[in-house]
């Protein structure tokens, strides 16, 4: 019997350097959930996912280790298959578990949520695949929703523009990256036990959080960007240390908006704004207005291009190329420390505003976002909003909730109320999932 | 629904305390309170370490092959010399060294450092037994590797677990190996020269000790600490 020929794809650079960090305690990894407003039926989920998988052939696959570099190939192995939810969200993910799946599905209550490996997607392209799967699952459950042009149809077949690598489609041969600041007040606390990993969301109105942002003349990501950093400050001056060192945030930003693609693969780079508290002290009001400003400036097309096309450059090196891979890790492991871990004191991730056709609206209650562990123990902060709620999670494997406790009191003081829900608070005996 | 009175903040139905600062939620409208679905799943699910068992066994194949190889070759072109000896305990050592820490993952690190040492110790007395040296083993080799032995184990038994500040640590580092050369000296004086007549190795420890004084010293003053942290940029 002739074998089957199976088709294989290279990577982008975002995804080599996300499988290069793979490590038995770290895993680049993220969840979106959705709150029904009613229960979640299992049955329909999981007949929804075997309808959505096929469409979205990116997510139907497995990384494989090659000589060289690893590389995507189909995964045709049954599944994935829909579990009930555990405590500890965004558990590392291994290439030769779970029948090898990058992607992972999770009901509890009335919440559904995926996890999804960071070298098969950015959030943007994940969003799209989660809004098709809602989709789906509420017709599977009996509910009328229409095609319209956000939600992909599971019906078609996916295009090559869905899965192109954008970074190389973009990527200019002349780049000179502008130069990050080298080492960020680093914000580490005590670790928790492998594999802790705690959870603390905040939830507050949209209208009253964008009304007081415009306040200071900002976005509502620029205004949480600069609570952030504010309260960074703050924490890192109570610390005295002999030297303070400066506050910089890593925000992803979504290339699609500057070069038009449909890739649902990774198009994302990140910005670093930045305050040195050397300088002397900052009101809040300053601190919103650079961030503001260091946005606009370094949120050009020119600027990001030549940062990604640096990434492209280095990927495509004829010197890399033929360093084996067992060696190309830990470079890329230091690398990423170098580059991305130290220039950093947290990261602020913001996906927007989660849009769904009118049909689908009175069925989600709201929408959250978790970002999985770093590479040390410290917090990062996502944030999404859906309706009136915006969703901020704190999540990271620190003992210590000094961080969430500051930036939630801060917002309290700004007049937003907040609603904290937290898995800080494990019970003894566990239960099963509903 | 409860606020944190620390906080301010809005708690979650199912909390008993507030996330954000620890303190308890006492509402005295709700004491008796009704038992909620808790916002958060409460199914622990553990997540096994990853197993290393094939790289152990592919190593394990690798120096067994090394070996038998080496063997068969010191069978076929030189018989007298059992040179196939030293490539097997090469082997018995490094598998020691790499592979029992693959396959043993929860080992303690005494017990990790003293059998890395007794290898090294089975591998002298192998070259020692093949080239009939048995004398220099034991009146040279096994002390100094046995004051090395127990000078590491307490070493690392004083810095287990990392518990141990860095001037401290540099302190432990320091005498250890002061200690270490002043042992490897009596014992060569001893098997060459039949007597101990301290040189070199009396010169090593002042240094070592010397440099170590002002570092505990450093290490239990906060201010001088202060003072060497500002100077040093540290």
């Amino acid at each position: 019997m002739a074998k089957k020929k199976v088709s294989w794809y290279k990577m982008d650079n975002a995804s080599v350097m996300y499988s290069s960090l793979q490590k038995e305690e770290y895993s680049a990894i993220y969840r979106f959930s959705a709150v029904m407003n009613e229960k979640v039926q299992p049955e329909a989920l999981q007949k929804a996912i075997d309808k959505v998988m096929p469409r979205f052939p990116g997510f139907r696959s497995r990384i494989r280790k090659g000589f060289f570099w690893y590389y995507f190939e189909p995964n045709e192995a049954p599944g994935p298959f829909l579990k009930k939810d555990v405590a500890e969200p965004c558990r590392p993910v291994r290439f030769n578990e779970d029948n090898n799946w990058l992607v992972r599905f999770y009901y509890y209550d009335r919440r559904i949520s995926i996890e999804v490996f960071h070298a098969i997607s950015d959030g943007s392209g994940a969003l799209s695949f989660f809004r098709c799967l809602l989709a789906q699952y509420l017709r599977e459950t009996g509910i009328e929703i229409a095609d319209c042009d956000f939600i992909q149809n599971v019906e078609e077949k996916s295009t090559a523009n869905e899965w192109e690598d954008a970074y190389s489609r973009y990527a200019v041969k002349r780049c000179k990256a502008q130069p990050l600041i080298k080492k960020a007040y680093q914000n580490t606390g005590t670790p928790e036990n492998f594999y802790t990993f705690n959870v603390t969301m905040g939830f507050m109105p949209v209208d009253k959080l964008k009304a007081k942002a415009k306040s200071y003349g900002a976005s509502i990501t620029d205004y949480l960007c600069a609570v952030l950093i504010y309260v960074l400050m703050d924490k890192q001056k109570r610390e005295r240390p002999i030297r303070e060192k400066p506050v910089a945030l890593s925000v992803p930003v979504n290339l699609r908006a500057y070069f038009p693609s449909e890739t649902l693969r990774n198009f994302i780079i990140t910005v670093q704004p930045w305050i040195d508290p050397t300088l002397g002290p900052y009101s809040f009001d300053e601190v919103v207005a650079l961030v503001h400003h260091y946005m606009r400036i370094h949120c050009s097309p020119q600027e990001m291009r030549a940062a990604f096309s640096r990434n492209v450059k280095f990927q495509n090196s004829r010197f890399l190329k033929i360093i084996p891979r067992v060696l190309k890790n830990p470079v890329m492991s230091m690398s990423y420390k170098i580059k991305g871990t130290r220039p950093y004191s947290a990261i602020m991730t913001n996906p927007g505003a989660f849009k769904v056709p009118d049909d689908m609206k009175p069925h989600i209650e709201h929408m959250e976002v978790i970002q999985g562990q770093a590479t040390v123990p410290r917090p990062h902060l996502a944030t999404m909003s859906y309706g009136n709620i915006m969703e901020v999670t704190f999540s990271g494997t620190m003992k210590e909730s000094e961080l969430e406790r500051d930036f939630f009191r801060f917002l309290i003081k700004e007049g937003i109320p907040v609603h904290i829900e937290s898995n800080r608070q494990r019970p003894a005996a566990s239960e099963g999932g509903k | 629904m409860s606020y944190c009175v620390n906080c301010g903040v809005e708690l979650g139905d199912g909390l008993e305390r507030c996330p954000l600062c620890g303190t308890l939620v006492i509402n005295p409208n709700e004491l008796e309170k009704e038992t909620v679905l808790p916002f958060f799943p409460t199914r622990q699910e553990s997540v096994k370490p990853v197993s290393k068992r094939e790289l152990a066994l592919l190593l394990t194949v690798m120096l067994a092959s090394v070996s038998v190889c080496c063997g068969f070759l010191n069978l076929a072109l030189k018989p007298k010399l059992a040179w196939s000896l030293y490539t097997f305990g090469a082997a018995a050592m490094l598998w020691i060294w790499f592979v029992v820490p693959l396959i043993w993952r929860k080992i303690n690190i005494v017990v990790r450092v003293g059998a890395d040492i007794l290898a090294i110790g089975f591998y002298v007395l192998l070259i020692a037994l093949t080239s009939d040296g048995l004398n220099w083993y034991l009146k040279l080799a096994l002390p100094i590797i046995g004051s090395a032995a127990a000078i590491i184990l307490l070493a690392s038994w004083l810095m287990r677990d990392g518990r141990r500040s860095t001037l401290m640590s540099i302190v432990i580092c320091l005498l250890s190996s002061g200690l270490m050369g002043f042992a490897a000296e009596m014992f060569i004086d001893r098997f060459v020269y039949g007597r101990w007549t301290p040189s070199w190795s009396l010169i090593l420890l002042a240094v070592c000790v010397g440099l170590s004084i002002p570092l505990v010293i450093i290490r239990l003053n906060p201010s001088l600490r202060e003072e060497t942290r500002r100077r040093f940029h540290l």
